[in-house]
């Protein structure tokens, strides 16, 4: 394996959350206690994490609730930071995908195209250029200029994936984003994965839908109570977990 | 050497759309605020105006004064005390209200700062167009030292944009701080020659040197409303109050706003 085709590379990633029990968020309290310090819960959200994903690899990370996986995912696309001595290192441009996640309500999707194209990097002429195929592909064409609050959630979700395919990133996280829309739109959406891992992009997706995972990742990492359970060949790692749960009913 | 480096920049050029970036979320904050409402825009003007009225009123018939043309002293200085105060204000909740970017989205922290700081731009121009429109029925002795205006703008920014990245670090750790900063702008508000004479100021000059924003107004004054040349000492201490905060907003930010996120 040659390192230039390492796109996301995390080395000892952990996360470590401090819970207050009372709540001190303001002065009152704060001057209240303050003589009697307050008790501060550390939380291990992630525990040493080590994993490498290759570029144009379909990579899941699948865990049950509170595992961990939205952390991980948080901190890959550096939406937190990892605890001391903890590295990760992304080649490329990334977008995130999560349900109704990424838009500002009180916009129209006209406008928050523009922003989440700018944001993520592109000039405002080349969002232009991929305007009108990001509407059709969303079949979003007669409401363009409406505010995405008005929005049905199959339709905030297929704008989504919409723009994160049009803005040409070089890695999607997908969070918990299968199945979206109906029947049409998911043949469209499953076209342009398989299209997308031809074209060299990388995907992860997190979730805990086994079967999405199944079908298309090469690689999956099963997370518990934070840790690394396994990491490996995708049916292999599947077919544990599957395993797991089912011991455990 | 050279036409390697100038290679880089203009590779780097196009890809950097950072002015784009801060200006369409600059333009969607004003957006929110004033459309869809029923009078839009216009209530970015009613605000200062209604103020003006409600002061004007109890300052000129109530309690007499005898500073010429008190209606305009009276509008400059409100029009730059209500762009610190609401900015002010503003800037405190701006990451609780822009959880959604920071969430989902990879963007500096400043950007958001900046943007909110353009929209506010705005609507500060918009009422100084007021201003000036409404100057032309008074008799203002408009001449060269209106020049000096873009460089009290600049200071009362620089203020405003250092407060900015210290409070809206400390509100996400300590909730309650709006209300201490209401309060705070409250008395602070006296504290500037808004309503009152600015002579009141100088035989009072601890006022002027703790409080920046009084010695903008003051030279907002001197340049608009007298005509006259600023007072520059005045000039040159709010400008290195005003880098100074500065200053210690960016070491600030720097330090405590990596975790901002995890909080809210």
């Amino acid at each position: 394996m040659e390192t230039q085709d390492i796109v996301i590379s995390a080395k000892n990633v952990s996360k470590t959350f401090k819970i207050k029990d009372r709540n001190t968020n303001s002065i009152r309290s704060k001057v209240a206690n303050i003589f009697n310090p307050n008790h501060t819960r550390e939380i291990k959200a992630l525990t040493d994490i080590n994993f490498e994903v290759r570029r144009g690899e379909f990579f899941g990370i699948i865990g049950n609730n509170g595992s961990g996986k939205s952390t991980l995912l948080k901190i890959l696309t550096s939406v937190y930071e990892p605890d001391k001595g903890g590295k990760i290192s992304i080649e490329g441009n990334f977008q995130r995908l999560a349900l109704g996640a990424g838009f500002d309500l009180e916009i129209s999707a006209r406008e928050n195209i523009y922003l989440n194209g700018s944001l993520f990097g592109l000039s405002f002429k080349k969002i232009g250029g991929i305007f009108n195929s990001i509407i059709e592909f969303a079949e979003l064409e007669e409401f363009a200029d409406t505010k995405v609050k008005y929005f049905s959630s199959g339709m905030t979700s297929r704008l989504a994936f919409s723009i994160a395919v049009h803005v040409d990133a070089d890695i999607l996280f997908l969070d918990e984003f299968g199945g979206v829309g109906d029947l049409g739109f998911r043949r469209k959406s499953e076209q342009v994965f398989k299209e997308s891992i031809v074209e060299g992009k990388t995907i992860v997706h997190v979730s805990h839908e086994i079967g999405t995972l199944k079908e298309y990742c090469d690689r999956v990492l099963w997370l518990e109570r934070g840790e690394c359970k396994m990491i490996g060949e995708a049916n292999e790692v599947l077919d544990q977990y599957l395993a797991s749960c089912n011991s455990q009913v | 050497m050279i036409n390697k480096i100038f290679k880089t920049l203009l590779e780097r050029l196009p890809e950097n759309n950072r002015f784009e970036r801060i200006w369409i979320l600059a333009k969607t904050d004003f957006k929110k605020r004033y459309y869809g409402t029923s009078l839009g825009i216009v209530w970015a003007m009613i605000n200062p105006l209604s103020q003006l009225v409600i002061y004007s009123l109890v300052f000129s018939v109530l309690f007499k004064n005898d500073i010429p043309n008190y209606t305009l002293y009276l509008f400059s200085g409100l029009i730059l005390w209500m762009f610190f105060s609401e900015s002010t204000k503003k800037g405190m909740h701006i990451f609780p209200s822009n959880l959604n970017l920071l969430e989902n989205v990879r963007i500096k922290k400043y950007n958001i700062l900046t943007a909110a700081m353009f929209s506010n731009l705005f609507t500060l121009a918009f009422n100084l167009v007021v201003f000036f429109i409404i100057s032309i029925f008074f008799s203002l002795p408009y001449n060269i030292n209106i020049l000096y205006l873009p460089l009290i703008l600049l200071n009362l920014i620089i203020l405003v944009y250092g407060i900015n990245l210290i409070v809206s670090v400390v509100y996400v750790y300590l909730r309650d701080f709006d209300h201490f900063w209401d309060i705070f702008i409250f008395g602070l508000f006296w504290a500037n020659p808004i309503v009152y004479s600015e002579a009141f100021l100088y035989q009072n000059k601890i006022v002027l040197a703790l409080n920046p924003v009084a010695g903008i107004i003051v030279n907002m004054h001197n340049s608009l409303i007298y005509g006259r040349s600023l007072d520059f000492p005045l000039l040159i201490w709010d400008f290195a109050y005003s880098i100074f905060i500065f200053v210690i907003g960016v070491v600030f930010f720097k330090h405590y706003s990596k975790k901002i996120t995890e909080i809210l």
